[in-house]
Parts: C-alpha cells; structure tokens; sequence
C-alpha cells in the first residue's frame, strides 16, 4: 500500500541473522572421535560457494564443528581459539577437552540476550584417553554424548544414528550383548552413510565432505595414515593426533 | 498521479528486494518521540543502490567487473559511479548496496592504508588482510545493530597468491573461484561458473575478458537497476588496473517483434 | 500450530523383490496430549492394496469411507477389482476435488500390481494433501515424521530385499523414526505383501 500517507507507518526492522544451511555430526569411539560436515554454504536457494568449513582443529585433542549462521560460526570459532591461546600462554599446555566444553558454554551463555546463532559440536580426547563428544545449544545448554547430528538435516540422520551408533530398537542375538564402541572403520562407514543420505533428500547438504579423526596418544593409526584424501593435522609427536579425511559429495 | 518518484515502477511490495531504496516518504517514523529519546539515526534500509557485482579467478590473476549506475529507485540518478576502487597496490574491491555506505567503507579503508603506510614497515595489507578486516567492521556493524547495507567483493593477487572472496551487510562471509552479489548471483554465477571452474589456470586473461562482458550484456538484458556503462578491474603481478567505462554493444532489433514492446497496437 | 501435526501419525511403504511393506505408527493425540495407542492408519482397500492416511484423524475416517464407497462403485460399474496404479489415480482425484479446502491427509499407497503377463509387481505411491502424486521406485514417506523417516529410510533400505529382510527394513525404518518425533509413536503395524499373501505384524515400540 504505498499510498504515500503515514496512517500505515510501514516498519521494517533489520534482521540480523540468516540461515547458512549445511550439517555437522560427531560420533566418539572407545579412544578416537570423528568430527565431519558437509562443506557447502547457502542462503535461501543459492549455494554461496561449496568450499566452507565448518569443522575446526583447537588442539591435538579437541576438535569443533559449528553449524547455524555462518557469520557468527567463524566468529564464535575465531574468539574459541583466542581464548585457547590464552590458556596455552598462561598455563603452558592445552586446554583439556571438558574445560573447552565448560569455556564454550560460558561464552555463548555470556550472549544469552543477542546470542551466536550457532550449534556447536565439541569432539575429542579426554584426559583420560576416552574419546568424546560434547554437544551444545545456541545459548550453552551442554552435555556429553557418545553422538550427535546438528544441523538442516539433523532430523534425517539422528534417527539413523540412534539405530546404527545406539543399537536402538534392536535386539542383541541370544547370549550376547551390543558393543559400547565402534571400531573406527565402522564410525567412518556410517558418517559417510550419513551424509551420502543427507545429500540425497536435503537441498542444504552436499558439496564436500571433511571428517575429522582425533586419536587418542598411542592408539595406532590403523591405515589412516597415507589413505585417499587424508591428511595430518597434529602439531606435537607422542600426543593425541588429529586427522581430516576429504570426501566429494554430490553437488546438486 | 502518484507524485513520488521513488514509488514509480514499483512492484507493490518491496518488501523483499533488500538492497533497493526504501521510499523515502514511507520511512519508519524514527523521530525522537521525547527530549530523552535517542537522536541516533541507524541505516533501516538503503538510499542510493548500486546493483550486481561479478568477480572470477584467471590464469594470471582476478577480475572483476561492475556497472556504473547509482539507482535511486527505480530512477538512474547517477550514471557515472565508480563502484570498483582499489585498496593498496594488490587489491581491488567492488560493492553493490548502499553506496553512501560504500563511500564511508572507502573513507575508513583510506584511513587504514595511510595508518599501515606510515608504519613505514614495508608491509602493505593483501586482499586477504582487508578482507579479514572489512569482514570484521561489517559484523560489528551489525552486531550494534547498524549495518552496512552492502554486498562487497573483495579481490587480489599478493606474493603471487590469488584472493578472492565476499563480505555482506551480515558479517557473511565466503570464497570460491567465481563470485556474483545481487541479481548477479541468480542470472550470471551459473554462466560464470560453467566457464570458470576446474579452469581457472587455464582462462587466458582475453578469455576473462569476454566471460564478464557477456554476463554483464546478460544482466543489462534483464536486471532493470542495470546500465550499459561497466567498468571491469584486473588484478595480475603487475598490480590493479581499472579500466574505462565500456559501452556494452547491444542488440535491440527483436524488440519490435514483442507485442506491446513495438508498434503493434494489439 | 499446523493442523497436519493436530493428531500426529507417520506412515511409510517401501518396495523388496516382489513384495511391498507398509507400516505406520499407531498413535492419535491432541497436539502434546497422546489419547490412544491403537489408532488405525493403514486400511485394506482390496485383498491386493493397502492405503496409509496419516494426517488429521477426523479425515481418516472420512477419507477412509469416501475411498470404501469409491472403490465398491467401480468394482460394480466395472465386475472387476481395482487395481493400485488406478486407485492411486482414484486417491489423486478425490484430493484434488477439494483443491481450494483440501482434506488434511497425505495418502501412502502400496499394493500389488498386476501385470499384463498375469504376474505381480510391487507398486507403491503417495501423494500430498491435494493429491499431487509421487510414484517413487524406492519408498514413500508421510506424516510428522517425514524427515525423519527420509533420512532413517536411506539410509537403511537396499534394492531387491526378500519380504522377511523388508520388514525388518520397514521396522527398523519406522520404529527410530518416530522415537525422534514428539507426534509419532505409541506401537506401530507393519503389513508385508507377497502375491499370494500379506503378513500384518503389530510391533512394540517406545511408550514415551
């Protein structure tokens, strides 16, 4: 009605956030986690370019995937990293994987009232040798889980996990029980299933691929080191060592 | 007669093309409602709007190509804006948007290059440091809630590495080897990106050339806040050249053949 | 709130080697509140199909009646049975009659399909409230847990399945499916078909 009169004040107030679309999902084993997303950037229908992390090494140890507005993503990423800096700075070592669980949830509680429009995924190494995942809501609410899917196709693949990870609604064979932890290869079979999955029913999902694999001090590498599309992120020998494996996903 | 020339060949509903002028008499009443209230006026929407920016990546470099039109409206009113400028020896950056606010990004740039200058270290910010910092004046502006109504491209080639990446009134940021703002990134980035990816070592720089002269033909076909006067920038070794306004050549002879366009009256 | 998420209910049809499975939660609630878990869903429309229609309860039993009279006029005006690809036109039509005040359902169809050999082939079909149709060669989803049923689905279904590795396929399916969804849920029923015969199995399922 651009009538030209005042008597229907229009108002329209800037929104300051956007959906960016994609997925992420961490899955932690006996004494390894795999932290993956997809690599693709949206808004609306455009895909804005199919090359955009969303996971991130922090320490040899710690690995983070965040998904939601990607503005606020890389920014939250960016003041994660300075804070860890500051604790190697001062404390000459890296920050434990349950304490950068605890610091992420202070800092977007700290934004309860304009908060980052992002859900994190915390995956890594405990101290204790345990692989583990930590996943959290925009403003902080936090828990440790064994795994976890966030994201636009979220509703897709936790359902899938529950049943492959979980074992739920399944019945273990007389006599014998369910296994607590997976073998890696079984991890990376079921993200790759995951995500292959996503980007077939999910207009968001697609594009590339990253997992990443934290294992824990000692544990072998068990053919991951030189495989197709691996490389090694670890900075320190005789630690936990960090790896991330690339994949292509489709592009449509 | 509707006598406000900002409303003349308007859709109805603006409510979804962000990046064009607001009305000005239909504007928000933001004035102060008491002595007490705040007197700060805060960018709601653009004024002045300059429409799609194109940028690929090149054999020997980046390129990036822009018309010439400031829109107030749907009016032309400035027909001579230059919306590509050049930051330093090795960078280039394009916006479309507000282009008052663009004049203030290029202040402050200014600002900043003198500053690093007079360090007098030999060091000159990359397309990848100004990136990094205009990405982080774009997001404070909108985490005060006073955006920066643009879509920038931000385009270089440093220590023989190129760049080329985005930044909008959002703090979003992002990087591929072919990029596109506004209706660019509906009409031209799918031209842009069967001719550039998986070649960009191979695009001769003649090649680059003609890839953004006909996006910017196709836009100019289409996109109504458009002009047949772009400009197109390169970024090589041998550092920024911003070329002249070009004159699209154009065909018009199908257009007396539409109905309603040509001299048929039915 | 939604009105195709009132009652809450899923229900999903998948294709094996000649066979087909159709299953479906068994809940009917009011938004939150859950009020029965033995609310029907699928119905038998002839000995050879099944119809799914997940969606606002009070349409179920109207839509279900509406196809019971549908099917018995054209098994009269015809002397023969109908067949699933021609219901499916049948459930596409009734829709889409009530284009402009749809019924609030979301129809799945799986049936067996006569060949012109004489032979049977797995058919299955869904369409939206207004009766746009899906012919999909895999599986169909419909109802509050559609994404989760999307993702649970391909995830877990392979082509060529035996009718005995299709109903775990289906179950499975369903059963992590609805856990995730808030409207879905309360047992579920899974009926798999042969072309001599459908076993129907009511299963147990999470009762939160």
């Amino acid at each position: 009605m651009p009538d030209g009169s005042f008597s229907h004040p229009q108002q329209r107030s800037f929104n300051p956030y956007t959906e960016n679309g994609g997925t992420i999902l961490a899955i932690a084993g006996a004494d390894f986690t795999v932290i993956a997303g997809d690599t693709r950037q949206s808004e609306g229908y455009s895909i804005q370019t199919r090359y955009a992390p969303k996971v991130f090494r922090l320490t040899d140890r710690a690995v983070l995937a965040v998904n939601g507005f990607a503005a606020d993503g890389n920014m939250f990423v960016k003041k994660v990293k300075q804070r860890l800096e500051w604790y190697r700075h001062a404390h000459a070592k890296d920050m434990p994987l349950r304490a950068i669980a605890r610091l992420i949830q202070t800092m977007l509680y700290a934004q309860r009232f304009f908060p980052y429009y992002v859900y994190n995924i915390l995956g890594g190494i405990e101290e204790d040798g345990t692989g583990a995942v930590y996943s959290f809501d925009p403003v902080g609410s936090y828990e440790r889980e064994a795994c976890r899917a966030a994201g636009a196709a979220q509703s897709l693949v936790q359902p899938f996990l529950d049943n492959q990870i979980y074992f739920k609604n399944q019945q273990a064979a007389p006599g014998q029980s369910h296994p607590l932890h997976l073998p890696l290869s079984d991890v990376l079979s079921i993200v790759i299933d995951s995500f292959t999955s996503a980007t077939e029913r999910h207009i968001e999902v697609g594009d590339g691929l990253e997992m990443y694999v934290v294992l824990a001090k000692g544990r072998s590498a068990q053919g991951l080191e030189g495989g197709r599309g691996v490389q090694e992120l670890t900075t320190r020998t005789d630690g936990d060592r960090v790896f991330v494996i690339r994949r292509e996903l489709k592009k449509d | 007669m509707d006598h406000f020339p900002t409303n003349w060949g308007r859709p109805r509903n603006d409510a979804q093309d962000l990046y064009n002028t607001y009305p000005l008499h239909q504007r928000p009443n933001n004035t102060p409602k008491d002595v007490f209230a705040d007197g700060v006026q805060r960018t709601q929407q653009p004024i002045v709007t300059g429409t799609s920016i194109l940028a690929i990546l090149y054999k020997d470099g980046i390129m990036m190509a822009a018309d010439t039109l400031a829109s107030y409206g749907s009016l032309s009113r400035f027909k001579t804006i230059q919306r590509l400028q050049s930051v330093g020896e090795n960078t280039v950056i394009g916006a479309s948007g507000d282009m008052s606010d663009f004049q203030y990004v290029q202040s402050i740039l200014e600002e900043l290059m003198i500053e690093e200058f007079t360090a007098n270290d030999q060091n000159e910010l990359g397309p990848a440091e100004i990136h990094e910092y205009l990405s982080r004046v774009y997001y404070a502006r909108r985490s005060k809630m006073n955006p920066l109504w643009n879509s920038v491209l931000v385009g270089g080639k440093k220590d023989g590495k190129r760049f080329l990446a985005y930044v909008d009134l959002l703090g979003t940021t992002y990087s591929a080897s072919t990029l596109a703002t506004g209706y660019g990134a509906y009409i031209a980035l799918p031209l842009l990106r069967s001719a550039v990816e998986g070649r960009e070592d191979e695009l001769t720089e003649e090649q680059a050339q003609k890839l953004l002269t006909d996006c910017m033909r196709v836009l100019f076909y289409r996109d109504a806040r458009s002009l047949d006067k772009f400009q197109i920038a390169k970024v090589t070794d041998e550092g920024v050249v911003i070329s002249d306004p070009i004159k699209l050549d154009t065909t018009w002879g199908f257009a007396e053949k539409i109905r309603g366009y040509g001299p048929q009256t039915q | 709130m939604s009105i195709m998420e009132y009652n809450g209910g899923s229900v999903i049809a998948m294709v094996g080697k000649d066979c087909v499975a159709i299953a479906s939660d068994l809940r009917l609630g009011v938004q939150s509140l859950s009020i029965s878990s033995n609310f029907q869903k699928i119905f038998p429309v002839t000995d050879r199909i099944y119809v799914g229609l997940p969606g606002l309860a009070s349409d179920v039993t109207t839509l279900h009646e509406q196809f019971r009279y549908r099917v018995n006029m054209y098994t009269i005006k015809e002397e023969r049975e109908i067949e699933p690809q021609t219901f499916a036109q049948m459930v596409s039509s009734t829709l889409y009659e009530r284009r402009f005040g749809p019924y609030f359902i979301e129809p799945v169809i799986a049936g067996m399909q006569r060949t012109p050999s004489g032979s049977y082939e797995p058919f299955i079909a869904a369409t939206d409230l207004i009766g746009c149709l899906n012919f999909a060669k895999d599986f169909v989803v419909a109802g509050t847990a559609s994404s989760e049923l999307f993702g649970a689905a391909e995830g877990l279904w392979e082509p060529d399945l035996e009718a005995e590795d299709l109903f775990e396929t289906i179950s499975q399916t369903l059963l992590n499916a609805v856990d995730r969804d808030t409207f879905s849920g309360w047992g579920a029923v899974v009926h798999v078909m042969t072309k001599d015969k459908v076993i129907t199995r009511t299963l147990k399922g999470r009762m939160d």
